[in-house]
Parts: C-alpha cells; sequence; structure tokens
C-alpha cells in the first residue's frame, strides 16, 4: 500500500451501509485497498470504544456508513450514534487528533457510486489533513 | 525489567499462613464465593504449576482490604496484579469495560507525537505560574467527562475546586498542557507495557518542564507518580504531595480560611488515599474546616472503609455492583445530604450505580472533598 493512501476503517450497517458496499464491485468500480469494511448489525452497535480502538490501531479516518434517517432496519434512534459520535469526537479533540477523522455519513440502499465517492473524497481530505500538519493528520 | 518471581516474593505472599482472614474481610469475597483470595495464593503457590489459568485473579478490586487485616501485610493486591502480567504473557484476554474506550485513550496517549489539547476546561481566573517548578497535575479528568457524560460525572469540577484552593493559599504551580495519564489503570490491569511507555511520556515531559514538586487531586495519580514510577523506572526526584496534604496544614495554622457551607456531609475514603497513602485525618479536617458543615461517619471508615467497588476497567460485574449499593447505603443510612469523595473513580464508579441500578439505589449526592472545600469560599 502506498504511503499517500489513509488507511479508513468504515464500519458498515449490515442494511443500506453494506449493501452499497457490495454494489461497489456489482456496478465494476472499485474503492482504495487501504479501506477496510467492517460490518456491524447496526450502527448503534457501535461506541466510542469500539471507534477510538480503530484509531488506537492506526487508522487514519474512520467512516460510519449507515441507513438514510427513517430507513434503520431496528427503528433505532439516530439520536444514538450521533451522540456515541459526538462523544468520540470530543476526545479524539482532547487527544490533539482532528475531529474530521471522523464521519457519519448515510447512504441510499445499494448505491455503490455514492460510496465509492465519498470514502474516495475522505480519503483526499485525511491527505490534506495530513499535508497540512507535518508528521500526519 | 519486570522479574515476576521476584516481585511476587516482594509482596510477602511466600509469608502466607492460610489463615483466610484476608478472604474474610475482602468485599468481593463476600458477595462472589468463587473469589477467594486464600485459594488464589494457595493455587499460585502449591507445587503443581501445570493447572489451568486462574480466571478469578480478575475480581479483584485492589482495595487493600486484605493488606489492612493481614497479619503479615501480604500485598495480596500487587500480587494479584503480577498473576495478571503473568496471565496477560500466556494470552489471556482482558474483559474491557465501557468497552475498552479508556484503554484506548490511554493507548493513544502514550504516543510521542502526542500534542493533546486538553486543557480548554481552565476558568480564566486561575493563576498559573509559568516558570515554576511545582505542577498541579490534573490527571484523566478531562477525558473522564467526556467518557462518562452519561452519568453526570463532573470530575473537572474538583480539579477547578483544587486548583481554587491553591490560588486562595498563595501556593505557586504550573499545569502541563501534555501531561499523560499515570497508567495506574494499566499497572493494576497488569498491561506493564502500557504503564512503561506512559510513564516514561511522563518522565520525558517532567524533565522537559524542570518538574521538582507535584501536587495531584486523584489519589490514583498520586500513589503512582510517588509510589510506582520510582520503584519501577528507578528515583525520579520529584516531591509528589496530595493535595490534601498541602492544604491541610494551612488550616491548622490558619494561614488559610474556608467559608461556609451549611450541609450534613460523609466523607468516603478512596481505597487508595487511605489504606495505600495513608491519608485518612487531613481530607476530614478540610471538611471541619468548613463553618456550618456536620461531618457523619460512615459505619466501615477510614482503614476499615468499603471501596466503591471500582475496577481498572476490566471485568466490572454484578458483584461490583452490589459492593457499590452496599456502600451507598451506609451513606444513606448516615442521612448526610453529601458523600464526599477525594477520587474521580470512588465518584464516577458510584454514580454509575445510582443510575443503572433497580431504583433502590441510595441517591446521595457525591461530590468531590476539593469542590466542597472551594465551594465553601464564594
Amino acid at each position: 500500500m502506498s504511503k499517500s493512501e489513509a488507511n479508513v476503517v468504515v464500519f458498515a450497517c449490515n442494511w443500506d451501509g453494506l449493501s452499497s458496499v457490495e454494489a461497489v464491485a456489482q456496478a465494476g468500480l472499485s474503492y482504495p485497498a487501504s479501506v477496510k469494511v467492517v460490518r456491524v448489525s447496526c450502527l448503534s452497535r457501535l461506541h466510542q470504544g469500539l471507534i477510538l480502538k480503530a484509531f488506537e490501531l492506526g487508522a487514519d479516518g474512520v467512516m460510519l456508513l449507515g441507513c438514510e434517517p427513517g430507513k434503520c432496519q431496528f427503528d433505532t434512534d439516530p439520536a444514538l450514534i450521533t451522540q456515541e459520535c459526538e462523544k468520540a469526537r470530543k476526545l479524539m479533540r482532547l487527544l490533539g487528533l482532528k475531529e474530521e477523522r471522523l464521519v457519519l455519513t448515510h447512504v441510499p440502499r445499494g448505491d455503490g457510486s455514492h460510496f465509492v465517492g465519498r470514502v474516495t473524497s475522505f480519503i483526499a481530505e485525511i491527505g490534506q489533513m495530513r499535508s497540512a500538519v507535518p508528521g500526519g493528520a | 525489567m519486570f522479574d515476576t518471581e521476584r516481585e511476587i516474593s516482594d509482596t510477602r505472599i511466600n509469608l502466607c499462613l492460610d489463615c483466610g482472614k484476608c478472604t474474610v474481610v475482602c468485599p468481593v469475597a463476600q458477595h462472589d464465593p468463587d473469589f477467594n483470595p486464600r485459594l488464589i495464593a494457595q493455587r499460585r503457590l502449591g507445587q503443581n504449576r501445570n493447572i489451568p489459568q486462574d480466571d478469578t485473579i480478575w475480581s479483584c478490586i485492589s482495595c487493600y482490604m486484605c493488606t489492612e487485616r493481614c497479619n503479615y501485610r501480604v500485598r495480596f493486591p500487587e500480587f494479584i496484579h503480577a498473576l495478571r502480567f503473568e496471565a496477560l504473557e500466556e494470552g489471556a484476554q482482558l474483559q474491557c469495560t465501557h468497552g475498552g474506550a479508556l484503554q484506548a485513550v490511554m493507548h493513544m496517549m502514550a504516543r510521542g507525537d502526542l500534542h493533546q489539547d486538553r486543557l480548554g476546561w481552565l476558568p480564566q481566573d486561575v493563576e498559573l505560574a509559568e516558570q515554576c517548578d511545582t505542577i498541579f497535575f490534573v490527571g484523566c479528568a478531562p477525558y473522564f467527562d467526556v467518557l462518562f457524560s452519561d452519568l453526570g460525572v463532573d470530575t473537572l469540577d474538583g480539579v477547578k475546586g483544587a486548583l481554587r484552593l491553591l490560588n486562595r493559599a498563595h501556593i505557586p504551580f504550573n499545569i502541563l498542557a501534555n501531561e499523560r495519564c499515570c497508567g495506574r489503570d494499566l499497572l493494576l490491569q497488569g498491561d506493564r507495557e502500557g504503564f512503561l511507555a506512559l510513564a516514561r511520556a511522563n518522565m520525558e515531559e517532567f524533565a522537559r518542564h524542570g518538574v521538582g514538586k507535584i501536587i495531584t487531586n486523584c489519589p490514583e495519580c498520586h500513589y503512582t507518580l510517588k509510589v510506582d514510577y520510582p520503584k519501577i523506572l528507578g528515583s525520579t526526584g520529584i516531591e509528589v504531595v496530595h493535595l490534601t496534604e498541602v492544604i491541610a496544614p494551612l488550616l491548622r495554622s490558619g494561614e488559610l480560611r474556608l467559608g461556609m457551607l451549611e450541609k450534613r456531609a460523609t466523607y468516603h475514603d478512596p481505597c487508595t488515599l487511605g489504606r495505600c497513602s495513608r491519608i485518612f485525618d487531613e481530607p476530614r479536617q478540610i471538611l471541619a474546616a468548613v463553618a456550618g458543615l456536620e461531618l457523619v461517619e460512615m459505619e466501615q471508615n477510614r482503614e476499615k472503609a468499603l471501596c466503591c467497588g471500582a475496577s481498572p476497567w476490566v471485568h466490572c460485574g454484578a458483584v461490583n455492583r452490589q459492593i457499590q449499593g452496599q456502600r451507598l447505603a451506609q451513606a444513606g443510612a448516615t442521612k448526610a445530604d453529601v458523600m464526599v469523595t477525594a477520587c474521580p473513580k470512588c465518584q464516577i464508579h458510584l454514580k454509575c450505580a445510582q443510575k443503572s441500578g433497580d431504583g433502590k439505589t441510595t441517591q446521595v449526592e457525591i461530590q468531590d472533598l476539593a469542590s466542597v472545600a472551594a465551594r465553601s469560599l464564594d
């Protein structure tokens, strides 16, 4: 893997999130190999610990990929993941990490190109943060 | 650097007479029949070393109640820490609480290229002395208040109170913008490598700023910086004192006066401040110096104080909850308005029990000692 490609961990919900990742290959598209996708049953399964663990293990960025608002298969209140995301961002800020390295994204079901566009622009944003701060974002 | 056998022998565990007094006073053993300090020692020190890994070692809460009772003052919790280190070396997996968030934060704090942004909470009216070789070691309070925001904890209120008290007492101090976690929880859970990384990063930071004296409000930071750092890294040449050791003498001599606060309060001795550091009187002297404050003792206090049921962020479960419920009930029985503690972790654990209890948990207000003392100044 080239040094310029940021390591991104994508936590994808089992439903619209993962379906858009799977649709990438079906649509004949691809995304960089530095993107690692971790399937979770729902984004509400995630908490600040798992998000921070990804950064601890060397992720340059973390993307939380879930269903569009109102389309959750479990009718889960999106406030849960928004709250965990906010807590993780506050901790990242304390640790001197740019909070933009954590994004919460909602994609339409099965939209591979949407996911590819989002993840490549996220990698580019992290690349810019890295070049702005010597030694990494 | 770590010679486990020597360490185990230093805990005096070889003097164990198998009398079982440790087990009788152990708060965990009272609620969990599988946890038996006497048998843990017997199993580890016995001739047959081919026995399976002892899973009960993770239940110890390091409250030092056993050491207090032991005729030979065997330092059983430290024996447990060594066993945990051994277990992790052999591939045991930790059951981290709070999704491992605290471990992740502690490990990330150990990084060399860390540039924390951790002083956003610092009140403008607090005066820092930038060239001073005395520092106030804040600890993990800024992180705790985010991690446990849903419990309504405000451990930074204790830190702010401590800074106001020091300012009022005209004791100059500085704060380091990039101090790390002291590493105590990693040490207690057996993660020696993680502890060393944090300790070395802190020592480098202290050396860079020419630190000669450290004042802490957190009893765990106090004990770790004062006892564990020199023991493991060699002499640090830094004097470490707890806030109560600084404030109480000034109150006795009349150089500092506290204000008025009409409350009935009970003081919860944190294990690390009490049984480990033997600081029992100073916190009580500070509370007694607050006019209008009536101090009442719980059934178990001072050397016999019951632990808050804390764990070093691993293996927290029903037993811990029962201990916390028991301690809160003792506070409730005193009819105190406020339960005062000097440790941010006690505050977190007791508030967690109050929040997630069965509705029968005593809902007494819990506050930091420094917060209470500083509030009386307003």
